[in-house]
Parts: structure tokens; C-alpha cells; sequence
């Protein structure tokens, strides 16, 4: 029997964020659904509302053509809808056949668990399975891959799986365990469930998927023939407008002058050492995998994890920044990735996120507050940086989140400083905001500013950049020239083998 | 009559309103029950036994918005009494021996921001120690019993009035306005609210969370042995076995005044007027003859209303924000 979910006008709203806009769409059984958009696109909020994990604010599902509705993810999982995350949900102290039947162990005739009957069903699904493991291992000594699979085979062991949903499952497997995966998600659509498949990655949706659903902002844009439709094609409804124009656009009128940053073998327990040079007016962009350091680069180098050894330089004198603090004394400010946890303060409002950092600068001998001060600042940030705020005191927490980052960058740029190091500044951002930024970092070059960016997306990164460090394993893997740059080049060095010497 | 209310309620905020009119009815049915309640004596009467609750909870109302807490405050007021009247039986100058007190009461704090900053243990269990470590003390101190006060410079800190108030509470009310108008005006109270909300997006942002965190539970530690020798001044002696629950005490105070666990919010006009509700409370359901084993019952619902009540303020905020959002939104 082939089953079906449909989706109907679903909308879910977060404190300053749509996270989904009135989504409509239905997925069938016996076929492989993926998921494709950009971050922050609505992809696994999507899931989580349809699990119970989040409730949506508006709009209800169809299971098998009833309506449902779940409180919890305990209740999806049993009326038959499971989501495979990327973590991990499975129990590491205990064995497989313990995991896959967690809750529902068989048990004998005085309600004892019967230990063998457990093991002899697990063996029966691991054989379906064709997997080479055994119901008695503890789940903490098999591979990541492995693991997943138990998962997978727990949501499998309930006779009534209707739904499974796969959010990211590849992130951290190899090319052979893909293999497996994709076998097993075969299996599971030939028995006529619903298949959701979430990814990134063109290529393996290409591979294992049926129909692609496309995401954009919040928004269910439309399902196309995963075979037939070009990469481009999706591309274009994915990003929903070209950035190659954006890139284009910007104005690149500036000239380099002299070293400003200069950083030789800096290193801390999170990275090997790294040099570097920046210069004044210069956009250099650090380029890399996830995971491959160059947060961690930048966290030494204001001081927010301890400097282990090698030098730092700024204008030409060495310089210590013990904590943030000392960094911004110095003029050098980072911007962080993750600008929720890291970046706003969430219980203040827009004026205070932006004056933070000026505190000391705007309060008098006794320690008080120069508000008429603060007010300047925050109304000049404002006006610069176009953040759109019903008023200063709203909480930060209320803005979209292309204006919650404006307001970090307007809190750094009120210190007038002489470096500006931007993680992912465009992360979970809408595409108009996005190009504002890159507009932003421009300007900021051509006013003189060394500008480090932190970006994973390659197209921006060799857009916005003068010069492209390459990162990958904690160390720096090469240096490419805009001119020189293209995303096979940087592809390839972030997964080379060697060192610095190429 | 309706339009009288309107005028308030533009006046002062809602939620403190909320506290003025939680504060009404108490005395209200009080004096129902006991017609002294409602009197100048019995006022001054609640606002002495006030006072020491007052100036632990100044001390809470910072903590408690930069994300922290202190257990300890009630063992630490009693070991500080003991200490000081020890020092001066010994014949130690009362001047000399409440500066020594003073400073006894920092090193517990920086010893409770030590276990904090460095051990990384929770505030709320790392205050726990001290509670019970300075507790000991205080008996060991004086081998178990009260250390009498005949010192006639430390007595008059208990005995002498102003303006026929008593100076226990014109200590209070001085600390408890210079505090709210740090916290209000100056950068420190700023960073307070700032690492309460985030610590770690606060030390990006150039601020430096823990020596906050220290200079609070310095603070904390000062203002309590400031209380204790002022108390043990009331009492005529040092009592190791005295101040048992302060701590909740002025908790409850500074929660039903608008101070959210959760962190970077609060202030200390709510905390002022948390104090005197919990102490017109306290002292109503002695003045009712509430046998004292009900009492501590009573307190403990008290608590539970003002978490009950921290919680619905919390969930207010969070449904104010999504809607406000969802609005701005919509519009767009």
C-alpha cells in the first residue's frame, strides 16, 4: 500500500523570523521527495512542524488523506512518521536490538524483557537490511554510518511506518556508507512509503531522489522531475534571482595600501599554527569546509580562546588581546557566526545591542551613561546601515534577521575600527539582504578597513574577495588571487592532502 | 472612580502596579483580622524586620539578572554577626572589628566566584557550600553560643533613629536607592543586564563576564556582612543559629518584583516594593497568630506564587514577542 502526506498552508512564525509561509504541497508513497534550498529556506522547520517538534502557527497535515495533528515527535513516531536527524538520536550505552526496540521491549510471561526474543527480531530487520552488525553490540562502538542505520531501523521495526524523513543524513558519511544508505532508502520506497530526503548536495539528490521540492525564504516555490530538471534550473528557483549581477554591481573602486594585520604562526588548542598578512582596504576571505578552522583562526586572534603562540602584528607593532575587550582596544572586532547564540544579546533591545560595546567609551568618570551619546550612535547606526526597526527600544529579538546582523556590524563599526572580521555574515539571511551586505563590505574596504570574511558559499566568497585564503584540517592549505580564483580551485585545495608549499 | 484608576495605571507600569495592588489587599486582610496591623508602629515594625531581607536582596537583584544566585547569605549573616561581636568581646575597637568583618564578608564572595568562574560549578549549588561552610563557622566561632554585645558604639547601630525611623532602615533605603541607581545609570549596571541575557555573545561584544560575576558576589558578600553586624546590633548579641532561610526570603522578594531566572531582567524599584510584600506577609501571619509551623507553609506558597507568577510574566513576553513579530511580518 502506497501512502501520502500533504502538506496544507502551513505557516510558522519564530520571534523575528516567517520561518514558513503558507506552504502547500502533497508528497506520494513509492517515491523519493527531496528537500532543496539555501539556509534558512524553511527545509527542516518544515519536518520539525510535521514530527510535532515545533506546532505550526497556522495550517494542518493530511496523513493517508486524514487530518493530523502531532504534540510531540513520541506521538508522530507512533502513528508512523519518523525524522532521521543529523545528530543522533540513538542511546550509546545500549545495544542495538535495545535501541531499535527502545520502549517496546518484548517481555515475557511474569513482564520481564526476554533478552533473546528482542535479539532474534533485531536480527530479522538487520538481515532485512543486509547489514553485517549484531543485535548485542553496544550502539557507542559502531561507525557514525552504522549508528544512523540503527535509527533508521527503529523507526523501520513499527509495522505502521508511513513517513521517514531523512534531515541531512550524509553530512558526516563516507562515500561507501552512502552507498548503503541509499540501498536502504530504496527499500523503503519499493514497500510505498512516503520518502523525504533533505540535502545540500545536487548530486546525491539527483541520484536518490524522484521529485525535488524547491524552498525559498519561507516559501514552497514548486516540485520538478529530479532527473530531467538542469542543476541550473533548480539553482535559479532556489536563490530566485542571479547574484552573479549583484557581484557585478559592486563598486570595486578602491586601492589596496600597506600591511595593516599581520599574524605569523598564531595557534591555540583548536588550530595549527597560521600565518597571514591584510592589508588596508583589503577584502580577505578565508574560504574551507566546515569544521576547517578558520573560526577558530579568528577566535584567537581577538583573544576569545587563549593565543598559545606566534605573533601578531597590527600596523606594525606587536599587540596581546587578551579577551575581545583588549581586541577592540586595538581595533579589531569580529563579527560572529552564529548570531543568535553569539552575537545579540536577546533579553535588550536594538539601542542597547548596538551600544554595548561602547559603554565604556560613553560614560563618565563615575561610571554613568551619556544617554544623548548612545542615542547619537544608535540613530547614525540606524541611518548607516539601514536597519529597519519600528524604534530603537524595540527588542532585537523582533527583527528580521538580515537587521539583527546589521545591528551587530553597526555595534562594531560605532568603535571606528581598523580590522572587521565578518564569520558567515550571510547566513540564514533573504537575498535583499543580503546583497546589502556585500554592498556594505565594500564600502567599508574603500573607507580604508581590513576586511576578513568568513564565508562557505563559494560564489560570494570569490565575489566580495581581493585575495582567498584556503583552510582545511586547522591549517592554511593556500592562498589564491581573485583573478586566479575560481570554486574548482578552492574545492580542491580545501581537500588537498599537502601544506602551505603547493 | 474609573477614571482615578486610568491615571494610575498611566503612571506606573503595569507590572508594578500588579505589586501595589498585591500589597493593598495583604494589608487589607490583615487588618481585617488584626486591627493594630494597619498603624505607623506596626509600619515601622515591618520595614526594620525588612531591612535585613532589603539588603540581601539588593545583592539577589543584580545576581539574579546577570544569571546567577547565592544561597548563602543567611549562614553568611549569621557567621558575620558572630564575628564581629566576637571581635569586639575579645576587645578588638568596634570600628576596627566591623571593618574586619566587612572585608570577611568579600573573601566569601570572591570565594563564591571562584567556585563560579573557575570550578564552573552552578551558582546556584557553589553557594550551597558556603551556605553550609559559614554556617559551621559561626558556631565554631563561638563553640555554639550567642557571643552578647555590650559595646555601647555597636549598639547604637540597632538602637539609634532618624526622623524616628530606625537607622537599620535608613541603611536599607540609602543602599537600595544608590544600587537602583547604578544598575539603572551606569555602565556596570548595564554589563549586568548584558551577560544576564548572553554570556557568551556578552564577552564578544568586549564585555568581561566574569569579573562581573566576581564584583557581584563581592558585593553580595559586603552587603550581607553589612546586614549581619547591623542585625546582631538588634539583637544584642552574635547568633550563630540566626538568619536561617534569609536567602529565600529575599529571593521570593526580588521574584515577585519582576526578577526573571531566566536572566537580564528586573529592577530594583520591583525589588523594593517585593521586600516590603513579603515582610507586611510575614509579619501579618505572625500578628494573626498563624502557629509558625503554618507559617513556614505559608512562605513556601508565597514562593511558589512568585515563581508561578515569573512564569507567566516569562510566557507573556515570548507570546508579546511573536505576535509583535508576526505583525511586523505580515506587513512587509
Amino acid at each position: 500500500m502506497s501512502h501520502s502526506v500533504e502538506f496544507r498552508n502551513i505557516t510558522k512564525f519564530f520571534p523575528g523570523v516567517k520561518a514558513l509561509d503558507d506552504v502547500s504541497f502533497r508528497a506520494e508513497g513509492s517515491r523519493v521527495l527531496a528537500f532543496l534550498g539555501e539556509n534558512g529556506a524553511g527545509k527542516s522547520t518544515l519536518l520539525k512542524t510535521l514530527n510535532g517538534d515545533y506546532q505550526a502557527t497556522s495550517g494542518d497535515y493530511m496523513l493517508d488523506g486524514e487530518s493530523v495533528h502531532f504534540k510531540s515527535p513520541h506521538e508522530a513516531i507512533e502513528a508512523g512518521v519518523s525524522v532521521i536527524y543529523q545528530e543522533r538520536q540513538v542511546l550509546m550505552e545500549l545495544s542495538v536490538a535495545e535501541n531499535i526496540f527502545l520502549g517496546r521491549m518484548p517481555t515475557g510471561r511474569l513482564g520481564f524483557i526476554d533478552i533473546h526474543e528482542a535479539g532474534r527480531m533485531a536480527q530479522r530487520i538487520i538481515d532485512d537490511f543486509g547489514l553485517p552488525i549484531r543485535p548485542s553490540t553496544k550502539v557507542k562502538d559502531l561507525s557514525i554510518a552504522y549508528q544512523q542505520m540503527v535509527e533508521i531501523m527503529k523507526a523501520y521495526s513499527r509495522d505502521n511506518l508511513r513517513v521517514i524523513c531523512f534531515d541531512e543524513p550524509t553530512a558526516s558519511l563516507s562515500d561507501a556508507e552512502i552507498d548503503v544508505l541509499f540501498r536502504i532508502i530504496e527499500k523503503l520506497r519499493d514497500e510505498g512509503k512516503v520518502v523525504i530526503y533533505v540535502s545540500h548536495r545536487m548530486s546525491e539528490i539527483k541520484r536518490i531522489a524522484d521529485d525535488v521540492a524547491i524552498f525559498k525564504d519561507g516559501h514552497y516555490v514548486k516540485t520538478v522531475d529530479a532527473k530531467t530538471t538542469s542543476d541550473a534550473e533548480m539553482i535559479r528557483l532556489m536563490v530566485g534571482r542571479d547574484l552573479g549581477d549583484i557581484y557585478d554591481s559592486l563598486d570595486r573602486d578602491k586601492t589596496i595600501g600597506d600591511e595593516l594585520l599581520r599574524v605569523e604562526g598564531l595557534y591555540s588548542d583548536y588550530v595549527q599554527p597560521v600565518s597571514f598578512t591584510l592589508h588596508r582596504g583589503e577584502v580577505l576571505g578565508f574560504s574551507g569546509l566546515v569544521g576547517a578552522g578558520r573560526t577558530e583562526v579568528m577566535r584567537a586572534i581577538i583573544g576569545a580562546d587563549r593565543m598559545l603562540g606566534g605573533k601578531v602584528y597590527l600596523e606594525g607593532n606587536e599587540i596581546h588581546n587578551k579577551d575581545p575587550h583588549a581586541a577592540m582596544e586595538n581595533g579589531i572586532v569580529y563579527v560572529p557566526e552564529d548570531r543568535k547564540t553569539q552575537g545579540i544579546l536577546s533579553n535588550l533591545d536594538v539601542a542597547k545591542n548596538i551600544t554595548v560595546s561602547m559603554l565604556d567609551r560613553n560614560s563618565n568618570a563615575l561610571g554613568f551613561v551619556d544617554t544623548s551619546k548612545e542615542d547619537e550612535i544608535v540613530k547614525g547606526g540606524i541611518r548607516d546601515f539601514s536597519i529597519k526597526t519600528p524604534s530603537p527600544d524595540k527588542k532585537i529579538v523582533e527583527l528580521s534577521g538580515g537587521n539583527q546582523q546589521k545591528c551587530i556590524v553597526a555595534r562594531w563599526m560605532a568603535t571606528k575600527p581598523k580590522v572587521l572580521i565578518l564569520d558567515e555574515p550571510t547566513k540564514g539571511i533573504d537575498v535583499g539582504a543580503k546583497s546589502e551586505f556585500y554592498h556594505m563590505i565594500c564600502s567599508f574596504a574603500k573607507q580604508g578597513l581590513g576586511v576578513i570574511l568568513i564565508s562557505s558559499e563559494l560564489p560570494e566568497i570569490i565575489g566580495l574577495s581581493d585575495r582567498i585564503i584556503v583552510m582545511g584540517n586547522l591549517e592554511v592549505k593556500g592562498e589564491v588571487m581573485r583573478k586566479d580564483a575560481s570554486e574548482e580551485r578552492l574545492l580542491s585545495l580545501a581537500m588537498s592532502e599537502g601544506g602551505e608549499d603547493k | 472612580m474609573n477614571n482615578v484608576w486610568k491615571k494610575v495605571k498611566g503612571l506606573i507600569p503595569g507590572d508594578k502596579l500588579i505589586l501595589i495592588v498585591a500589597l493593598v489587599i495583604v494589608v487589607a486582610i490583615f487588618t481585617s483580622l488584626n486591627g493594630n496591623y494597619l498603624s505607623w508602629t506596626n509600619f515601622v515594625n515591618i520595614l526594620v524586620a525588612a531591612s535585613l531581607i532589603g539588603l540581601v536582596a539588593i545583592g539577589h537583584t543584580y545576581l539574579i539578572i546577570a544569571g546567577q544566585n547565592d544561597l548563602s547569605p543567611g549562614s553568611v549573616a549569621a557567621f558575620t554577626g558572630v564575628l564581629c561581636a566576637t571581635l569586639v568581646a575579645m576587645g578588638v575597637p568596634f570600628i576596627l572589628a566591623m571593618v574586619i568583618t566587612l572585608a570577611s564578608g568579600a573573601v566569601v564572595g570572591i570565594f563564591n566566584a571562584w567556585m563560579v568562574n573557575r570550578i564552573k560549578i552552578e551558582a546556584f549549588i557553589a553557594t550551597l557550600v558556603s551556605q553550609f561552610v559559614f554556617r559551621g563557622f559561626a558556631y565554631i566561632l563561638c563553640d555554639g553560643r550567642p557571643v552578647s554585645i555590650t559595646d555601647k558604639s555597636y549598639l547604637w547601630i540597632g538602637a539609634t533613629r532618624f526622623l524616628s525611623i530606625p537607622l537599620s532602615v535608613w541603611i536599607m533605603l540609602v543602599l537600595i536607592l544608590v544600587f537602583g541607581i547604578i544598575l539603572a545609570r551606569t555602565r556596570f549596571g548595564r554589563s549586568v543586564y548584558a551577560i544576564g541575557g548572553n554570556k557568551d555573545a556578552a564577552r564578544l561584544a568586549g564585555l568581561n563576564p566574569q569579573r562581573i560575576v566576581t564584583i557581584l558576589f563581592i558585593m553580595m558578600g559586603v552587603i550581607t556582612a553589612l546586614g549581619g553586624i547591623v542585625f546582631s546590633s538588634r539583637m544584642h548579641s552574635g547568633q550563630p543559629a540566626a538568619n536561617v532561610n534569609l536567602e529565600f526570603d529575599a529571593i521570593t522578594a526580588v521574584v515577585l518584583g519582576g526578577v526573571s531566572f531566566t536572566g537580564g531582567v528586573g529592577d530594583m524599584v520591583g525589588t523594593i516594593l517585593g521586600v516590603i510584600l513579603i515582610q507586611a506577609f510575614n509579619t501579618g501571619l505572625i500578628m494573626v497568630n498563624v502557629p509558625s509551623f503554618w507559617q513556614y507553609v505559608a512562605r513556601g506558597a508565597l514562593l511558589l506564587f512568585a515563581l508561578t507568577s515569573d512564569y507567566i510574566r516569562k510566557t507573556k513576553r515570548e507570546k508579546a514577542l511573536l505576535e509583535s513579530s508576526k505583525k511586523a511580518l505580515s506587513s512587509k
